[in-house]
């Protein structure tokens, strides 16, 4: 029994306890109501009027001012341009994006140079599209623009600012678009098994450059964290049935891999260690990263005319018997690897009857030793 | 042989009971077997954890690289001391056979495969009585040879996937795979064996400690040395026990 006097203290307990967890979980459950996901159309059906109404004076081409850093800022909308891009014909007109600018004439411009004004005008997208103006602030770009790069690339110069096109058609336009800034990789990527089939087929399967780094959250590549993610990135479509067997490929290159030495040793690492560094072998380390080729070219830094030189890049001693070793993604196969299929069957039934030879041999022994006792203490 | 029979009647009837010992192993040889169960235990429990890295309970195990690491140096200087062990095992073997100095009772004889038939006959109640066995029975013929051979191919494999360049330079690459795949199931194949073979013939069949003491009672040596302990004693085990415990 419990007296009254005993049972206070746990009934204050049991309150702050009440109250605690109430604290905990109200603002969870809160969030999502308030959370800015409703982001469709914010504007009334068209009314094309002050559009009308701005390009009298902007659709002269010869409009423009000398901005204080000396460099030129054409004024001129080119209204076939505006007529093209995804906003104009929903009705998102100029004040959508100039909220600054309501009267005319217009207020005195403040900004010293172009860039200062794209960096300014770019915050205008988040009233729409406030989830990927989010995610880009977690990428890379905006991160660089925080050190000081104001040359990072802003909304405007993926999308463009008066010309915004649906970004995926055709799906070259994604890497066309990155090779603005990153032309030397895109230069490697177009001669690559994945570039040449984007560009001169538009193949659907193959990743654009934002199919591996991500689109607005693009994380730096170099880190350890996604180098061990490497493999599962590339099995997203190479342990693919579905996707794979339109090109003869292999799924079980995913799995042959995590069982590997490299496999293992990176899913370990991935699994308790993601950030700190790891040289085992992934994907990238011996089928390159924006060059890679099909196995059967000759460039291809896995031809087994070049794999050797792949494996020293690691393996510094390995000579020429070494890439024998390696049963490149492969089941283990009679014609392929031969010693390996007889270790493997051999072991498949010793390792069998071994532990049923125990297993019985020793059974008997114990219910020979269990009837002797019980006839004994029967006799 | 030890043997303190002559005074053994005037003590029994005074109430006071003498076992005799039989000496079984050398000092030398108790010796080799604890470190061969030493390094035999420190290389499974080292390994499985390698050989399981993928699973959460060895990952529980490896908390951290160095831990890693420091599994693997510890595997890799309980090999050597095994690798040492097995060497000087087999120099001192060859060297007192070849001077006729050490009786060969362990290698395998036809008299074994007569023994392990009967043995099993006499498992399945086909036959009354126990087969006679000398001074290693086939079962313990048996752990020898698996684990002689088993401890030869862990030895050899595991050299060869601790430097498998310097394997694949001198033989071919082919056998880095394989010695892997080898080394990896072989360990479990031993473990298994000794964990069921071993461990019931000298922990629950009966506790045999004589690989430490150097030493086998009377009792045990009638039981389960019977042809042996007729040969050194002259006596006959088939004759009524004096009081032992069968």
């Amino acid at each position: 029994m419990v007296r009254p006097k005993l049972l206070l203290p746990f009934v204050i307990i049991g309150v702050i306890a009440v109250v605690t967890v109430l604290a905990l979980t109200a603002p969870v459950s809160a969030a999502p109501i308030g959370s800015p996901q409703s982001a469709g159309r914010v504007f009334d059906p068209p009314a094309q009027q002050t559009e009308q109404y701005c390009l009298t004076c902007h659709g002269n081409p010869d409009l423009k001012i000398t901005l204080p850093s000396g460099e030129e800022l054409s004024l001129y909308i080119s209204a076939d341009q505006l007529k093209s891009s995804v906003h104009s014909p929903a009705g998102i007109e100029c004040e959508a994006c100039h909220t600054n600018i309501k009267t005319f004439p217009h207020p005195a411009i403040t900004y010293q140079t172009r860039r200062e004004l794209s960096r300014s005008y770019y915050e205008a997208c988040k009233k729409c599209h406030p989830a990927n103006y989010d995610k880009t602030m977690d990428g890379v770009h905006a991160k660089a623009a925080a050190a000081g790069n104001l040359n990072a690339p802003i909304c405007t110069d993926c999308h463009g600012a008066h010309d915004v096109q649906p970004p995926a058609q055709p799906r070259s336009r994604i890497s066309q678009t990155c090779s603005q800034c990153h032309q030397d990789v895109y230069n490697i990527y177009k001669d690559s098994v994945h570039g040449e089939a984007l560009i001169k087929e538009d193949n659907p399967d193959v990743p654009v450059c934002t199919d591996c780094h991500g689109v607005h959250n693009i994380q730096d590549p170099r880190t350890a964290q996604f180098r061990v993610e490497t493999p599962e990135l590339c099995a997203g479509c190479h342990a693919d049935p579905k996707r794979m067997s339109k090109y003869g490929l292999s799924t079980d290159v995913y799995s042959l891999y995590q069982t590997s030495w490299h496999g293992v040793d990176i899913s370990v690492y991935k699994a308790n260690w993601p950030t700190i560094w790891h040289d085992s072998a992934v994907c990238t380390d011996c089928h390159g990263v924006h060059d890679i080729r099909k196995t059967e070219d000759p460039k291809s830094s896995v031809n087994p005319a070049n794999l050797l030189a792949t494996c020293q890049k690691c393996h510094k001693d390995a000579g020429p018997n070494w890439t024998s070793a390696w049963t490149g993604h492969n089941q283990i196969d009679p014609q392929r690897t031969p010693f390996l299929y007889i270790v493997d069957r051999f072991y498949g039934s010793f390792a069998t009857s071994v532990l049923w030879v125990c297993i019985i041999y020793v059974a008997l022994q114990i219910i020979h030793a269990i009837v002797d006792r019980v006839r004994r203490s029967l006799r | 042989m030890s043997a303190v029979s002559q005074s053994t009647s005037t003590l029994r009837s005074r109430g006071v009971q003498t076992i005799r010992f039989f000496a079984r192993f050398t000092l030398g040889q108790r010796w080799e077997h604890l470190l061969l169960f030493v390094s035999f235990t420190v290389l499974f429990l080292t390994g499985v954890v390698q050989k399981y890295r993928n699973e959460v309970w060895s990952q529980d195990i490896l908390s951290s690289p160095e831990r890693l690491t420091l599994i693997r140096n510890i595997h890799h200087i309980a090999a050597i001391v095994l690798t040492i062990e097995v060497i000087y095992h087999l120099a001192r073997a060859i060297y007192l056979l070849a001077r006729r100095k050490m009786s060969p009772a362990m290698f395998p004889t036809w008299q074994d495969v007569k023994d392990a038939g009967r043995m099993i006959g006499y498992l399945l109640f086909l036959t009354k009585e126990k087969p006679k066995f000398g001074k290693y029975n086939f079962e313990q013929k048996i752990t020898y040879w698996f684990l002689f051979f088993g401890i030869g191919i862990m030895v050899i494999t595991g050299l060869i996937i601790w430097f498998p360049v310097q394997a694949a330079n001198l033989i071919s690459g082919a056998i880095v795979p394989a010695a892997k795949l080898a080394h990896s199931t072989e360990a479990i194949v031993a473990g298994v064996f000794v964990l069921i073979w071993h461990f019931y013939h000298v922990h629950l069949e009966r506790l045999n400690l004589s690989i430490f003491t150097g030493r086998l009672n009377e009792d045990d040596m009638r039981k389960y040395h019977a042809a042996e302990f007729e040969r050194l004693t002259g006596e006959s085990t088939d004759a009524p026990d004096r009081g032992g415990q069968v």
